[in-house]
């Protein structure tokens, strides 16, 4: 209730966070960043993956609590914040995966935490449905969404509004969304949009987190660019234009981890063309040949790890032709698997280790048969084996016993990259290959990764980092919802020349007045 | 916070000791057979029968049932399934038996050729298991329990009565001994040995291990999920039916009660033996540890002549104390 005298004061501020510092091991995750939100405006929040954003977003929702600094809210100021007491002061998180039950009613999931009471304390049905719709009015959206209609029998932008309808259902006044239209499609945006000026012109502050930079200028009033855990600027929208945040964003020193490439490539290993997987990916037409790095740049969700997963049999194919050494495309990751053709996957423990065994286990596990004398695996030449390549990619520890659980983040990547080399691969698709580890180990595996070229061997990696995607590849593809965007040769690699095709920005350019009608 | 954890758990298991990380690895092992030493040490001293040679050569003999049917149960269950069907399998393959030697009137001629049927007969039914979960995407648990109702019908349709007829040169299998030491013994150290290679030496043990770790992964890692997996419920209807053979030599008819409430016994046993329910984990020496502890509890309860009731009691506590060891620190960690 408290809420409601703050919403009632227009462009007053309704969050203000001062010179946070946040330290994870060493990393510097934020330092003294502030940052302020107020009534009645949209917030952008930009920066590339691992800047800072939501851990910023974590220390207002209480996840994490700041090393230093402030944080000002409902007429406050705390140290940190606990989760609760964060709900309590109005805060909530529209996150990409909904906390809504799909089995059940709008009305039913708006109110789960609190259902309204009528006699007896018995849940007021007809009550609910009426709080439901004047919720749903204060959005705009009355008219298209039923308070009695099934969750799952809405679309996901439907679904995307009961999820903010239950964040103002708790008197939330200060809204923040996590990159809210990538997980809609195009024809759903535009109703995002009037829900969010809606919720602005009823005062609530939004905090707007996205990479793409026309929602920027189209929604927001103010924006702020984090860049390293750093706060870069924040800034009008009205008074900056796409080149500048653009610059702001990016812009940084490339130092010698990468290894020169200096090799010519050879033959055409893998040839696609206009290839379309369901709903996801359309018309990629794209080549490899021996002894080369193409790099596949693009957000969250552009198409690239679908296509990384397609070419190993795990997505399907629904168009377009796939040739391996001039063959077709192999059907499932083992086939693949045996022609050469490996994938290292994204996420290292959901899809590369078997947790709880050894490293041992793990780097034989696709290995096997090649360890199989009359039907018997061999230990001695398993041991040789894993014995070999833990030395050769410096796994540490060097003991192929220990379980991979307590492998560090950086080794136990190189025991999925090791066990997938042992295979000897003609070509090897790495998805994300150094996401969460550290300097020290990412250096090492595109040391692996270019050595991997001078033996003929040809690499896919698709990343979201861009120094790494400009720094290891020969020719960089760029995705965009799904297409190629273009493609860049070695003499164009930028960081902005790839984030102007990754945001489908053009005019970067040409100075643009105001930043508005890009 | 998970990076800093990584590190310190990284650098603490490089430094200890290759034992320590043997002890660690194997610690359910150690705890089993700890156990066991434990038990059989206490019963050595107060018991004077305990300690009989006849007896420790009963008790052997007595764990071979277990054994063969929580070989089988290991198979499957380190592929993270369950398999309900293995006394009902056994007891099928000792009526089927039973009764086609009672059909021939006990030809002794016939015994090679009988043994050979009633492994097909298990093979069969574990590979339709195997069939009905790879194919059903169901839960094994359900699958192989509406088997196992199946086969009761089945077993209750051939008889309800013992099966006489047996020839009596078949209960050699169980009688024949060299000096004190039964025949039947030494084949099932024989089985447990190669059991022991197979889940260590041959690939598909290893794919069992993998499947049971993650079906995710393994496929990613070209192991045929499936085709592991109808391989595990074969094998545990093999060895179900080498149960069955064994308790029809031993009753010396076909007992309609064969291999009654087993199935929860070699769960019991490759539990207690330190693999995780869950899969992918343990080992098959754990297992043995686990019959050799059931069978001694039982044999030991016996001499103490307590009551069959307390025993069940008593066998319940020894479950329950050595599953709540295992907690193991990756669990710890996590809860």
């Amino acid at each position: 209730m408290e809420a409601s005298s703050d919403v009632s004061q227009p462009n007053g501020t309704i969050l203000k966070l001062h010179g946070i510092d946040k330290t994870f091991g060493g990393t510097h995750a934020l330092a003294d960043v502030s940052f302020d939100l107020r009534g009645g405006e949209v917030h952008a929040l930009v920066g590339e993956n691992g800047a800072g954003k939501s851990t910023l977003i974590k220390v207002v929702t209480g996840a994490y609590f700041p090393d230093q600094g402030t944080i000002e809210v409902g007429g406050s100021e705390y140290q940190s914040l606990r989760p609760e007491q964060a709900r309590n002061l109005g805060v909530s998180v529209v996150y990409q995966e909904f906390n809504i039950l799909p089995e059940l009613s709008v009305a039913e999931n708006v109110f789960i935490g609190d259902q309204p009471r009528g006699r007896l304390n018995l849940i007021d049905m007809g009550a609910r449905r009426k709080k439901t719709y004047e919720l749903l009015e204060r959005l705009g959206t009355q008219n298209s969404i039923n308070p009695n209609e099934l969750v799952k029998n809405l679309t996901v932008g439907e679904q995307q509004i009961v999820e903010i309808s239950k964040a103002l259902a708790t008197n939330a006044h200060i809204i923040i969304m996590d990159e809210p239209s990538a997980v809609l499609p195009s024809r759903e945006l535009e109703r995002l949009f009037s829900v969010i000026r809606f919720l602005r012109a009823d005062g609530h502050g939004i905090i707007y987190i996205s990479h793409r930079l026309n929602e920027v200028f189209e929604l927001a009033d103010r924006v702020t660019v984090l860049k390293d855990g750093q706060l870069m600027a924040t800034k009008n929208v009205a008074e900056t234009n796409h080149s500048e945040l653009v610059r702001l964003m990016v812009g940084r020193e490339l130092t010698d981890m990468y290894p020169p490439s200096d090799n010519q490539p050879g033959d055409v290993l893998l040839e696609v063309s206009d290839l379309d997987i369901d709903g996801t990916v359309f018309g990629v037409t794209l080549h490899v040949r021996e002894g080369e790095v193409l790099g596949l740049a693009g957000l969250g969700g552009s198409g690239r790890t679908t296509v990384c997963r397609a070419l190993v049999g795990l997505a399907d194919i629904k168009g377009g032709e796939v040739a391996y050494l001039g063959k077709p495309a192999p059907k499932t990751a083992g086939s693949a698997s045996r022609v050469g053709l490996v994938l290292v996957p994204e996420d290292r423990k959901a899809y590369g280790l078997v947790l709880n065994q050894s490293m041992r286990f793990n780097l034989a596990l696709p290995n096997l048969m090649e360890f199989v004398r009359r039907g018997v695996l061999r230990s001695r030449i398993e041991k040789q084996a894993v014995k070999r390549m833990v030395e050769d990619i410096q796994i540490k520890p060097p003991d192929p016993n220990i379980l991979s659980d307590s492998l560090s983040g950086g080794n136990q990547q190189k025991v999925v990259i090791g066990k997938w080399l042992l295979t000897n691969p003609k070509l090897v698709i790495f998805d994300e290959p150094t996401r969460g580890i550290d300097v020290g180990a990412k250096a090492e595996i595109y040391q692996r990764i270019r050595e991997l070229t001078y033996s003929g061997v040809g690499v896919i990696m698709a990343s979201s980092e861009l120094p790494e995607l400009i720094g290891v590849s020969d020719r960089i593809l760029v995705f965009f919802e799904g297409r190629v965007a273009g493609e860049l040769e070695r003499k164009d690699f930028s960081e902005e020349a790839i984030m102007r095709l990754a945001t489908a920005t053009e005019e970067i350019d040409v100075p643009v007045q105001g930043g508005v009608d890009l | 916070m998970a990076v800093t954890f990584d590190e310190a758990s990284a650098s603490v298991a490089s430094s200890s000791s290759k034992l320590m990380a043997f002890v660690r690895k194997n610690g359910s092992i150690f705890l089993i057979y700890g156990l066991i030493i434990l038990i059989a040490g206490t019963a050595t001293i107060f018991s004077d029968t305990f300690r009989t040679p006849s007896n420790i050569s009963n008790i052997l003999r007595q764990s071979i049932i277990l054994g063969l049917l929580a070989i089988g149960q290991s198979m499957v269950i380190l592929t993270g399934g369950m398999d309900i069907s293995i006394d009902m399998m056994a007891r099928t393959v000792a009526l089927v038996i039973a009764t086609l030697f009672a059909m021939f009137n006990s030809d002794p001629g016939l015994i090679l050729p009988l043994i050979l049927l009633g492994v097909v007969v298990g093979v069969a039914l574990g590979g339709v298991n195997g069939l009905l979960i790879t194919r059903t995407h169901a839960n094994p648990f359900i699958i192989t329990f509406g088997v196992a109702f199946i086969l009761r019908g089945v077993n209750l349709a051939i008889s309800t009565t013992p099966i006489r007829g047996i020839p009596s040169e078949y209960l050699r299998i169980y009688d024949t001994k060299i000096g004190i030491i039964a025949v039947n013994v030494i084949v099932m150290a024989i089985i447990w040995f190669l059991v022991w290679l197979f889940t260590t030496r041959i690939r598909l043990g290893r794919a069992l291990y993998a499947v049971g770790g993650s079906p995710r992964i393994a496929r990613l890692s070209a192991i045929r999920v499936n085709r592991t997996l109808v391989w595990a419920y074969v094998l545990s209807g093999f060895f179900a039916a080498l149960a069955g053979l064994f308790v029809l030599s031993r009753m010396g008819v076909g007992d309609p009660g064969t291999a009654e409430g087993m199935t929860f016994q070699s769960i019991v046993a490759v539990a207690v033996g330190g693999i995780s329910l869950y899969g992918g984990r343990g080992s098959i020496v754990g297992t043995l540890g686990g019959v050799l502890l059931l069978t001694i509890l039982s044999n030991v309860f016996n001499l103490m002549q307590v009551n069959i009731y307390y025993q069940q009691l008593l066998l319940g506590f020894v479950v329950l104390i050595a599953v709540a060891a295992y907690r193991s620190p990756r669990t710890v960690r996590s809860g």
